[in-house]
């Protein structure tokens, strides 16, 4: 490493395949290892945040779909607990178990994504039309469920817009009974895979104290082997009547904290969300799932911020409403915003090569990082 | 040191046969693949859910001109004009316009009407050449809005209508559950 070439600045995005969106990377060399790789944000910006103090609390639900179009469903209960604590309103014990089954189908297919996007960013093309498939297949159900693929606009202030309809239940229990074989399949095809372990592990190692202090949140901070989940550590809806584990990065295949342990925390979430839609489906109850909410819902002058665990670990909402049927402010803070802040950090002295590796496994999703 | 670099040598062809051996078995499978859109055995629209939130469409046979949907559209791409009929003193609707380039399918305005007039269909095949033809203009011609009458509907042409548009509007969940759960368990 003494020997030092002059400096190469490199371009990266932002419509690299790779880049997950319209990310942009300026990324300066030696070689072929990199001294920085710069993020560069904003691209995707269409200023969420703004929209909602002109469209009121109802007309804001379908665009919090668009501020994380790949589990949209977090956002749709994040916007909806928001208004739910500012109204004082209280969800019915159906609408939260519809909601929670919901969320769990779109953090399987979240994570399907990842994975997928995983293995085709470093090359392997075959599992990424596997994990297609599978999340395909949830699109299925949540389509009958809510009429659509990826903006859901499911969950409304006070619970849910569609009940289950009927027989979706048994063929969501199908679904899982099938899901739990191909989970083992596609770990056989590419998890523990040489290459693919060797083309991930020792890459972008985190060590707890940066996550900490960098404010990485969900499956990039689990993987780092520290149990942190808002499902768990502070319950929101129904997930305290479930029995589930939160799984962490143990370092089996390199370092703590590398790209491997955070890939196999999503994995292994996947089983844990499955694990949790099985109980939902058995335990669900009877009843409304709607609470009656006027059309023009104005929530007392205040402010609320609430926690939910969405797919990309810990997303806050921040609401301040003025007594008036337009929220005041609204605030998102994403997992994805975070972990770009990192990049920066990790990518000293990594190959360029890696640098996509790396964006993979901290899976940031691009309307996430700018909304 | 020997044992290692032969181990990861097995190790590396061993689970790489494993991966071969996932991809081979899909030889025989089922393929899942569907060749949208020239070798589909039936149409997709007619495949899709009664939920499934295409195009927009309205049966201005039985809209009441309540502007339900107006008012909950969050981008404002309905617009609809009603007035006064001075002789009959009955509601006239004299446009019913949707811009389908502006709606994002959100299914806000199909929520609240009372009738299921304005529904999602099962359409999602709309491209066209111009903006102008993405604007669905509903009335020809200014008609009178339907008035719901006291006691089952009569009109034997509206009948249909009016059941598919209610069966659209039952999907929905009632505020309180006023209506018992479509799932018993």
């Amino acid at each position: 490493m003494s020997l030092r070439t002059e400096e190469m600045t490199l371009n990266m995005g932002p419509q690299h395949p790779s880049t997950h969106g319209v990310l942009r990377f300026v990324i300066k060399a030696d070689g072929e290892v990199m001294r920085e790789a710069i993020p560069d944000v904003g691209y995707l910006h269409r200023s969420i945040e703004k929209i909602a103090e002109k469209v009121g609390y109802h007309g804001f639900m379908p665009y919090t779909d668009r501020v994380d179009y790949v589990c949209a469903m977090f956002t749709n209960q994040g916007w909806g607990m928001a208004c739910e604590r500012l109204g004082g309103i209280e969800v019915p014990k159906r609408g939260e178990y519809c909601r929670v089954i919901a969320a769990e189908f779109n953090r399987i297919a979240s994570h399907l994504l990842s994975v997928g996007t995983m293995g085709m960013d470093i090359g392997a093309m075959t599992p990424f039309t596997h994990a297609i498939r599978e999340r395909e297949m949830i699109n299925d159900l949540i389509e009958e469920l809510c009429g659509a693929r990826l903006t859901f606009n499911y969950m409304r202030i006070g619970g849910v817009a569609w009940d289950l309809p009927p027989g979706w239940r048994e063929k969501a229990l199908a679904y899982l009974d099938h899901f739990d074989p191909i989970w083992e399949e596609y770990n056989a095809l590419i998890s523990y895979n040489k290459i693919y372990v060797e083309r991930l592990a020792n890459v972008g190692v985190i060590n707890l104290q940066d996550a900490i202090d960098y404010n990485l949140v969900g499956p990039n901070l689990r993987g780092c082997g520290f149990k942190w989940d808002i499902r768990k550590d502070i319950p929101y809806s129904v997930y305290p009547e479930f029995d589930f584990e939160v799984p962490v990065g143990t370092g089996e295949f390199g370092t703590l904290g590398d790209a491997m342990d955070r890939y196999m925390v999503r994995i292994r979430e996947m089983r844990e969300s499955s694990k949790i839609l099985r109980q939902a489906l058995k335990q669900i109850p009877d009843g409304p799932v709607l609470a009656k909410v006027p059309r023009n819902f104005k929530p007392k002058a205040g402010e609320c911020q609430v926690r939910v665990e969405s797919a990309r670990g810990d997303m806050g909402w921040y609401v301040v409403s003025d007594g008036s049927a337009y929220p005041w402010r609204v605030h998102v803070r994403t997992g994805s915003f975070a972990a770009m802040g990192m990049i920066n950090k990790l990518s000293r002295g990594l190959m360029i090569a890696d640098l996509v590796t790396l964006i993979a496994s901290l899976d940031v999703i691009a309307p996430e990082i700018d909304r | 040191m020997a044992n290692s670099y032969f181990g990861n040598i097995k190790d590396a062809v061993t689970t790489i046969f494993e991966g071969l051996a996932v991809t081979a078995s899909h030889l025989i499978r089922k393929p899942y693949t569907v060749q949208y859109p020239d070798r589909v055995p039936v149409r997709v629209q007619d495949t899709l859910p009664f939920r499934y939130r295409g195009i927009l469409e309205v049966d201005l046979d039985i809209c009441t001109g309540c502007l339900a949907c107006e008012r909950a559209c969050p981008i404002d791409c309905i617009v609809i004009v009603v007035e006064k009929d001075k002789q009959t003193r009955q509601m006239l609707i004299s446009q019913f316009d949707i811009d389908i380039a502006k709606c994002m399918y959100c299914g806000l305005c199909s929520e609240p009407c009372p009738t299921g007039a304005i529904h999602h269909t099962t359409e999602f095949e709309g491209a066209d050449f111009s903006l102008e033809s993405m604007i669905r203009r509903f009335v020809p011609e200014p008609i009178y809005a339907y008035k719901p009458s006291k006691g089952p509907e009569t009109d034997p042409r509206i009948i249909p209508i009016l059941n598919r548009g209610m069966r659209y509007v039952n999907e929905f969940a009632q505020p309180g559950g006023e209506k018992p759960a479509a799932e018993e368990a």
